[in-house]
Parts: C-alpha cells; structure tokens; sequence
C-alpha cells in the first residue's frame, strides 16, 4: 500500500529495535523513579529529613535531562522509525487509539512540565507545595504507562475487537491487565539503578547515601520478583497459544533468551549486593546496571515484538502490512484474497504492472524479471528480513543482515529458483510465517530474484543467473 | 499502476476510518501545530541569540546570551513534547500523505530523531558548561545547525506529502523501485525561510518582551529589562517587513503552484504588514508584552490556517478531503479523551501557575491561595482519574462484549 523503506546499512526494523528499547528504559525509569523520589520526599517533610533535598535535585535534573526530554525524543522517534518501517501497522494503531493517545499527550505533558516545575522551585517553593508536584509527578507518569499498555498488549491480544470493532474492547484486552502490573514492577529494579546512578556520584560523606543505597536497592529486588512472578502466573497463561509457540521456535534466536535470563540474574545480583553492602558502591557499577538493563529489555521488547509473528495485529494484519481477515463491525474485507487473484503488481499503488519495468543499464540487476521479483520481495519480505544488501554490512569478515534471506534459503539449501519457489510456496506452513501472496507469474519472479540475491551472497554456489 | 491519483489516495486512507468528526481532528492538528510552531522556533530564536551575545558581547548582551543559552535546551524539549499532537492528528486524518512522505524519504524520517537529539544535547551541553565563561561555543553553534536540519527534514516531508502525483515517479523511475530513502525530493525555499528562520526572530521577539514583563516589578533589573524589552521591539520591527516579503514569496510559489497565489499572498503579505505596523507602534513593548504575545499567537494561527489551505487544495487537485474521510463515533475513545482533558487542562493551569509565581523570585516564593487551591482540586481529579480509568476497564473486561 505505500512506498517500502527497507532501512539503510541497518534493516528498519533494528532502528525501531535500538529506539524503543531506549524509549522503555528512559519513559519506565520516569515512571518508578517518580515514586521513589516522592517517598523520598515525603520522608524529608515528615521526618524532617532535609539532607535528602540534596539528592532529589540531583535525581530530578538528571531525570529531567535524560528520562523525561531523551524519552520524549525516543518517543517521537518510535513514531518516525515505525512508520518508516511499517506505516500500515501504525496506521492500525493510530486509526483505533488516537484519542486515547490523546489522553497519554496530556499526562505527557503534565510530566514534562511537572518536571521542570519540580526541578525549578526546589527551594523556592514551601515543602509542602513542592510535594504535592512530586505526587503529580507519580500520578501523571502512572497515567502515561496505564495508557500506553492498552494499545502495546492491543497488538497481541486484540480480544474482542476482532468481533465488536470498539476501542476499548481493544484496549482493556486479555494481557492489559498483567502487563501493566508486571511493568509497573518492572519500572522498579531500573530505578535502583538510576539511584545508585546519581547517589553514588555524590560525596562518600552525604549522610543519607546509605539509606537511600538500601531502600532503593530493596525496592528494586522487590519490583524484580513481583515483576516475574506476574509473568509466570498472571501474564504467560493468558497469552494466546500461537505466541507461546513461537516462544519456542527459532523465530527468537537463543541469544535474546540468554541476555535477558543473564540479565535478570545480573541485576538480582546487584541490587542484593547493593542492599547488603551499600557502601562498597561504586558509579562505574551503576553504569554497568544500566547498560545491563538496556541490553535486557532489549531482549525482552524483541521478543515481545517477535511474538505475535507473522502478524502485526495478531489476527487482522499481517507483517506484509495486507489485511487478512475480515473485521465485519467495521465493515472491513480482508486485502489479500482479492490479490491472490488479481496479482499483486498493478494492483496496489507503489507496485509498478511488468510492461512499466524498464531496466536501464546502470539498475545492476541482469533482467526485468529479476527487478519485478525484486519489487515484490521487497513488498512481502523486507518487513522482518534482510532482502538485499542495502540493509547488511560487513564487520570483521562477517555479514550482519537481520534475518536475511539470502542465508536462511542457503542454509535450507534452496538455493535455485525453482526449489525456492517451492519453498516459498510452503512458507505459509511455518508458525511464524505467513503465506506468499500473488499469482503464479508473480512466486516465479519472487524465486528468480531470491535466487540471485542468494548467489550474491554466497558466489560459491556454482548456478549461474540465468538469464531468463 | 493504472489507477489515478486519486484512486491511489483513497486506497491508501486506512479502512478503519477516524474515530471522531474529521473536520474536529483537523482544527485540533492546527491548534496543536500553533503551540509546537511557536517552541521550535523560540528555540532556533534563542539557540541564534545566545550564538550573536558571544561572537559580539557587551555586558547586556552577554547576559541576554546566557539567558538564551539557558532557554534554548528547555524550548527543544517542549517544541517535541508539543509535537507529538499534531503528530497524531496528520495520521488519522492524512495518513496516506504522511506516511507516503515518510516511507519515500525514510532514512531521513528515521534520522530526525537522532538529530534533535544530538542538537538538544550540545544545547545543554553549552547552556551548563560552556555559556557561564563563554567556552565551548562550537556546540552552540553545532547545536544550532542541528536543530535547523531537522526543521529542513520536517519541512522537505511536507513537502512530499503534498505532492502526491509525483511519487510513483519518485519511488519507483522506470519501475524499479529506489528503497533506500536518502533523497530529498521536494522543498520550497520561501515556505522553509518563512516558517522557521523567520518565526524563529520574532517568537524570540516576543518571548524578549514577555521576559522583560515578567521581571518588571524588579527594580534593580530595570534598565537591562527595558533594553530587553527594547531589543524584541527592534527585533520584531526588523523581521515583520522581511516576514511579509517572504509570505508574498511563498504564495507566488508554492501558492500559484496549487492556484492559490492570490489568496495566500494577500493572507501572508497583510500578517507581514500588520506585524510591522504593530511593532511600529509599540511604545511600551514591556508592558504591552501579553498582548505582543497574544497577536504573535494569532499570526501563527493564521499560518496554521494557510498550511492546511495549501495541503486541503493539494489534494483537492485529486478529490481527497478531510470532510470526506470516513469516520465513527467510536464513544470509548471519546469518553478517555474527554475525561482526560479536563484533568490534563486543570493540572497544566495549575504546573504553570507555580512555574510563574515561583520563577521570579531566587527562594521562598509565595504560592497564591487561589493557585494553592487549584492545586490541591487539580492533585485531587488526577488521583480520580485513575478511579475513572479502573471503572471504564472493568466496565469493559466485564460487561462490554
């Protein structure tokens, strides 16, 4: 339906990868850090507890420069690299939840602005005055997530919406409920960490270090468990059965699992260590704890994102960004039977009729047949793979391309045209793949073009293009 | 690839429609644009004024500078928080432009971010480390060329938005389709000076009077607040003729482009003129500085208006209309949305109230009775927000099905 933008050196769906994942750390640490620093500062009113202002401005100008500005730009840039990516998908979002992201805007900017009234008037403000921002400060970053989560678990548990169409059966769908509390515990262990961050950089004799070392480090181990016993007992049982398969398949690699299982169990470690010994403490281990946190949710937000494979509305669009199933309520007719009868090509906007290709001499592509393959590759694949080399790069003798094609046929050994055609035609079979869509004439052309990426790739292979 | 333009465009509106009148949507996109319009530009404005105060100092304008240095990280952070509305709104109403303009120049779409990014941080780099002694001046500067380029991205995706029937041959020459989205495909030179260097000098005009009115009971200040103020005045009265030469310069391009030349240079020209004529006869820019900003608020609405004309005859050309979109009235969305604005609007009035009593004074500021009681009812109903939330979730897990 619109123009494909396969990405640039890094596939575009790694952008939108490295971006959320800084998004969800700096907007969940606002969130949980918000607490925190008003427990703090509850404790500095009523216990008469002045020292700890001095690590609240400290916390609140660092929360101000990073988490709120940097997550609000991360915010904004998972809008620009998503559409990039996938515009259909967002576009599915943004159709059912504007208003509702409407709403996240105010509470938004009930944080951006409540920070800096919380950072500017320290001092200046009675105590009394201050706290209350600090309770605004919580109650509009709680507001953000509780939004935000109706319309992330929308994607993967759209409930019924399928059946009703209406909003809010989207939103408040079967996962709403555990992920909000999951993450909202979640938000915990990476705000011990933003507090080891900011306390350990103060001078060794500030009285309250230790105290503050102890109870964020408490919370955070606290935040840790809460967090994955909802994941076992509330959240994994309701995920959809397709999602727990996939949970096993290899469309998640080993790797993902491993860094996110090393990283729970690394900041377990170091929020004990933290609570146990508050005073061997050090800023370089803080930074560590938040390099580990980034690569864990790295992880974790990949695999979220993998789950609901191949679709990218479970049960109404899949990643092809083609509505597959009917939606009645809304008087919507799923797209993609009609093109298995009328081709692709031609038939939606940015995918140029055959007699409309001419080759021009400098394309670098041998014929007209491969540049139409090409074009519809791009279409169908280039959403979760690498299709071409625009989107790999080679670092130490080793091509990094995100699940590319040219390497899972040569592992499958399909490496000619008309065993690729034959697997392309199966690929629907696969769990975490959805069919090929397109006449005949069109899987002919897709194979002819994947069998040339394929020999660009791996020149080994001793087939020739042919030059049909 | 035989269908028309306008085909093209209505294949590509997303079949769930809007959920709410889209003529509402479109005055919410505009309004929302005038609030994000007048940060980036105060922040290119001030970014460019703390810049001018250390290249040529004397004592006011170094301590402009710092000010401005100071500014300019805050105004970046607002002008995006401010931006993800309108953001949504284009979506939802002008999906198949927006993302079409996104798609077809992806890598820079995607790079933007990273842009705003490295300029907001060099801002605040100079602003803590560099504008006390004056060092460091390269990141103001770097800054600065950062945050326009991302201004030129926006503007260049607007600019491929509107354009529609020259996408296909954008995206795809010969047929063969270019994925990389690296090309900057269309611009207009007047539209780009005219939003953004333009608006940058006289948001910062505005914003200089506006500071000088707010610290006006400070005697001690007082000389350098009237140079202050003074300068926006002059600022203001350099700019205005250049605003409306260029508005007349827009219009004789882009306007007679899409067959609207007269009536956007009318527009434009007459706001250029009557700026001019305004700051002509402001004799007290200290004083009169809510009003001043009361009229600059108003301009940008009216250039609002003449972007969304250009856009709304743009795609007149192939039958698209905002008043033609599809739409529902989906109540869920409408209930969380109204719900929440009263809540939003209420602990807004009340954030920018302590910001304001709180801002003038260096300790103990002393917070109004009346702000304190909006405050403790704004603290209350957004507590209660969280009660509503609960019940229209449970309502829905329970009885909507």
């Amino acid at each position: 339906m619109y123009p494909i933008w396969e990405g640039l050196f890094i596939h575009s769906a790694m952008y939108v990868a490295v971006v959320s994942a800084f998004h969800v750390l700096a907007s969940h640490l606002t969130v949980a850090a918000a607490w925190f620093n008003l427990y703090l500062e509850r404790r500095a009113v009523y216990e008469n507890r002045p020292e700890l202002y001095e690590y609240l401005r400290r916390s609140a100008l660092g929360l101000l420069v990073f988490a709120y500005v940097f997550g609000a730009m991360a915010g904004v840039g998972i809008w620009q690299t998503t559409t990039a990516a996938n515009p259909r998908g967002i576009s599915t979002l943004i159709h059912n939840f504007v208003l509702y992201w409407g709403s996240e805007w105010y509470m938004f900017l009930i944080d951006v602005v409540g920070i800096i009234a919380y950072y500017y008037s320290f001092g200046r403000v009675d105590p009394k005055t201050h706290l209350r921002l600090a309770w605004i400060l919580a109650l509009g970053g709680t507001g953000t997530l509780a939004i935000i989560v109706g319309i992330l678990s929308f994607k993967l548990t759209p409930g019924l919406w399928l059946d009703t169409g209406a909003s809010l059966n989207g939103f408040f769908n079967p996962t709403f409920w555990p992920q909000i509390f999951m993450r909202f515990a979640l938000m915990f262990p990476i705000t011990a960490a933003w507090a080891l961050l900011i306390v350990t950089g103060m001078p060794k004799d500030y009285p309250e270090r230790e105290s503050i070392i102890r109870n964020a480090a408490a919370l955070g181990l606290g935040g840790l468990c809460v967090a994955l016993a909802i994941f076992i007992f509330w959240y994994y049982p309701v995920m959809p059965e397709h999602a727990k398969i996939i949970l096993r398949t290899r469309a998640i690699p080993p790797i993902t699992y491993t860094v996110i299982f090393a990283g729970i169990i690394a900041t377990f470690a170091g929020l004990l260590f933290a609570f146990l010994s508050p005073r061997r403490q050090r800023r370089l281990l803080a930074i560590g704890a938040m390099f580990v946190l980034f690569a864990a949710i790295f992880g974790a937000e990949r695999t979220r994102e993998v789950l609901r494979k191949p679709d990218i509305i479970a049960g109404y669009m899949s990643s092809n960004q083609l509505v597959f199933n009917d939606l009645p309520a809304r008087n919507i007719v799923r797209e993609e039977q009609r093109l298995n009868e009328t081709g692709m090509l031609g038939s939606l906007p940015f995918l140029p009729r055959p007699e409309q290709v001419i080759l021009p001499a400098n394309s670098g592509l041998p014929n007209q047949t491969i540049a139409i393959g090409r074009t519809l590759v791009v279409q169908q694949c280039a959403s979760c793979h690498n299709v071409s080399q625009q989107t790999a790069i080679t670092a130490f003798n080793q091509r990094l391309a995100l699940r590319s094609l040219a390497d899972l046929l040569y592992l499958r050994r399909a490496t000619t045209a008309d065993l690729i055609k034959s697997r392309i035609r199966a690929i629907g079979g696969f769990q975490y793949m959805h069919p090929v869509i397109g006449t005949e004439e069109e899987l002919n052309a897709m194979a002819q073009y994947l069998e040339y990426f394929v020999q660009q790739v791996h020149p080994s292979q001793t087939q020739t293009v042919s030059q049909k | 690839m035989n269908m028309t333009v306008g085909e093209m465009l209505k294949m590509m509106r997303d079949p769930l429609g809007a959920p709410f009148y889209p003529p509402a949507l479109q005055v919410l996109l505009i309004v929302t644009w005038v609030l994000h319009i007048f940060f980036v530009t105060l922040a290119l404005g001030s970014s460019l004024y703390a810049i001018w105060g250390f290249v040529r100092p004397n004592e006011n304008r170094l301590r402009l500078a710092r000010i401005a240095a100071r500014l300019t990280p805050n105004a970046v952070g607002l002008g995006i928080v401010t931006g993800i509305a309108p953001l949504l709104f284009v979506q939802t109403i002008y999906d198949p432009i927006w993302y079409a303009s996104n798609t077809l120049t992806g890598f820079w779409s995607i790079s933007f971010i990273f842009v705003v990014m490295g300029g907001y941080s060099l801002a605040y780099l100079f602003y803590l480390k560099g504008s006390p002694d004056g060092k460091l001046l390269w990141s103001a500067v770097a800054s600065f060329i950062l945050i326009f380029f991302a201004g030129w991205i926006m503007h260049v995706l607007a600019a491929v938005s509107i354009r529609p029937e020259r996408w296909i041959e954008w995206y795809a020459p010969n047929g063969i389709v270019d994925t990389r989205g690296i090309i900057f495909h269309a611009w207009n030179i007047p539209r780009l000076v005219f939003l953004l260097p333009l608006q940058a000098g006289l948001s910062l005009a505005v914003a200089l009077t506006l500071l000088a009115w707010y610290f006006r009971h400070n005697t001690d200040d007082a000389p350098f607040m009237q140079w202050v103020a003074g300068v926006g005045r002059q600022l203001g009265l350099v700019i205005s003729p250049l605003y409306a030469l260029t508005g007349l310069l827009w219009a004789a391009t882009e306007g007679v482009e899409f067959g609207i030349g007269w009536q956007t240079g009318t527009v434009l020209g007459a706001v250029g003129i009557a700026l001019t004529v305004y700051f002509l006869i402001l004799r007290r820019p200290m004083y009169d500085a809510p009003r001043t900003l009361l009229i600059w608020i108003g301009t940008l609405l009216i250039v609002g208006m003449v972007r969304e004309a250009i856009r709304a005859v743009s795609l007149a050309r192939f039958g698209y209309s905002v008043a033609s979109y599809p739409y529902i009235f989906d109540w869920g969305s409408i209930l969380v949305f109204a719900g929440t604005t009263v809540v939003g609007v209420a602990v807004l009035a009340y954030l920018v109230m302590v910001i304001y009593q709180s801002g003038g004074a260096k300790r103990d500021a002393s917070i109004s009775p009346r702000v304190d009681r909006l405050g403790a009812i704004a603290t209350g109903m957004l507590g209660a927000w969280f009660g509503f939330f609960l019940l229209v979730g449970l309502y829905t897990t329970l009885f909507l099905k």
